[in-house]
């Protein structure tokens, strides 16, 4: 990893979280489609971060979302539990041919369907803690779910949209 | 100790995964009023339902004592009942007052039944209050449904009682309707069913009259009820009617019998004994 892409991925999510907590944050599609931008934090980190310091920013990140949504740890648990499970996912996500040293969660530099299939585990696990946790209550487990997916499919579109803006030079 | 450091440092990443999350759902579940109010509901619910069943199965066990408690409210109230009924005023016109003495004439006193039978021709009944508590023999004993039978011998803490299923016991009785007087006798068989004896032929008696203890009674208070008339036969050589009466009390079943004191027994008793003797 450069100096230069860490600056870069950091100010991103500097951005993200301005985004989220300024506008995103009273947008819903239809009153069950969220858009937590936020996640880039989670989904676009270096590969081979340290994972003390990974768990930590997470709860940071979450802590910081949860303040401005008044919602107390559920963010942050969701977070946490997901910077928890990435290595996992990378190991159920593994190429033929393995991952590369220089390795970087982008659509130019991996294939679309491995993209999409590790943003879809990232956002879909992280989303289903989201809205279970905020519900508490298993007679709202049918609206909770239609929230999740809807709000998968929607980050899905959205991080694909911003890969374009993502290209190499 | 070195091997905990290294045990702790191998499992850094989940240590502090565990920390974040319990830190998390704590805040989650202490600052959040709508997951406050989830978990303390959920958690109240819980705890309703282990007390009430606790409650349940202490209470089951509490039921004996219930059951004492209740006898002796009972026994509390049948001598307020007493009181209260020799109060009403007889339907003469003339001036009348009921003493004091005769308003507290009655007194109950719950005692259990530790032993009975109800097979033999001649049966008794054992119950756990003596003369310790007040019990004299010739006293009354009733259960909450009827009468039961007269106190024969006490010893401190125990006293036998002669069943009213005993073929030479018999009470003094009444029919409810008509106030025709006769007397109940077991006929030493069937513990349901006794006599009603020497009531006249030509008295109106119908089946399902009530029959209860009558005014003139030396043991009983009045009214204590005792049966119903089951069954009306009149024999054609006979001045009487031949009466069954289907007895209230379940003598099989009595755990519960309550003892009458009659405070003016001893009084009545040497009064009727100083009767002139006919010659």
């Amino acid at each position: 990893m450069t100096v230069s892409f860490n600056y870069k991925w950091f100010f991103a999510v500097l951005l993200s979280i301005a985004i989220q907590v300024m506008f995103l944050r009273d947008i819903a599609i239809a009153n069950v489609a969220f858009c937590f931008i936020y996640t880039w934090f989670l989904v676009k980190a270096p590969m081979k971060v340290n994972p003390l310091l990974f768990l930590l920013g997470a709860m940071a990140v979450g802590w910081l979302i949860d303040t401005f949504y008044n919602t107390h740890g559920i963010h942050a648990f969701a977070c946490v539990l997901v910077a928890w499970l990435r290595p996992l996912f990378f190991r159920i996500l593994t190429p033929a041919n393995g991952y590369d040293e220089r390795s970087s969660i982008s659509l130019h530099e991996m294939k679309w369907l491995w993209f999409f299939s590790y943003v879809f585990l990232m956002l879909l696990s992280h989303h289903v803690l989201l809205f279970f946790l905020e519900a508490s209550d298993w007679s709202l487990l049918g609206i909770s779910l239609l929230k999740t997916f809807s709000s998968t499919l929607l980050g899905m579109a959205v991080f694909g949209i911003l890969e374009f803006f993502n290209r190499p030079q | 100790m070195f091997q905990l450091f290294q045990f702790l440092a191998r499992q850094k990443v989940i240590l502090l995964l565990l920390l974040l999350e319990l830190v998390n759902v704590w805040s989650v579940f202490k600052y959040n009023s709508y997951q406050h109010t989830v978990y303390f509901n959920t958690t109240n619910q819980w705890a309703a339902s282990v007390l009430a069943t606790t409650r349940e199965v202490k209470s089951y066990h509490q039921l004996r004592v219930v059951n004492e408690t209740l006898a002796q409210e009972n026994a509390k109230l049948r001598s307020e009942l007493f009181r209260l009924k020799s109060q009403q005023q007889p339907e003469s016109k003339l001036p009348y007052f009921v003493s004091e003495a005769m308003l507290n004439r009655y007194q109950a006193v719950a005692a259990r039944v530790i032993d009975q039978s109800t097979e033999m021709s001649q049966n008794f009944l054992t119950i756990d209050k003596g003369r310790l508590d007040g019990i004299q023999p010739g006293m009354a004993v009733i259960s909450s449904t009827g009468i039961v039978g007269k106190v024969m011998s006490c010893t401190d803490n125990l006293s036998l009682i002669v069943s009213v299923l005993h073929t030479s016991n018999s009470v003094s009785a009444k029919l409810k309707r008509s106030g025709e007087l006769g007397y109940i006798k077991w006929p030493g068989y069937q513990s349901e069913v006794a006599d009603l004896m020497d009531v006249s032929k030509y008295k109106k008696v119908v089946k399902g009259d009530t029959v209860v203890t009558s005014d003139y009674n030396a043991v009983f208070p009045p009214n204590i009820p005792i049966g119903i008339v089951a069954k009306v036969g009149v024999e054609k050589d006979d001045t009487f009617h031949d009466i069954k009466v289907m007895l209230f009390t379940q003598y099989a079943t009595l755990k519960y019998v309550y003892v009458i004191k009659n405070r003016l027994a001893s009084q009545q008793a040497s009064l009727e004994a100083s009767k002139p003797k006919i010659e």
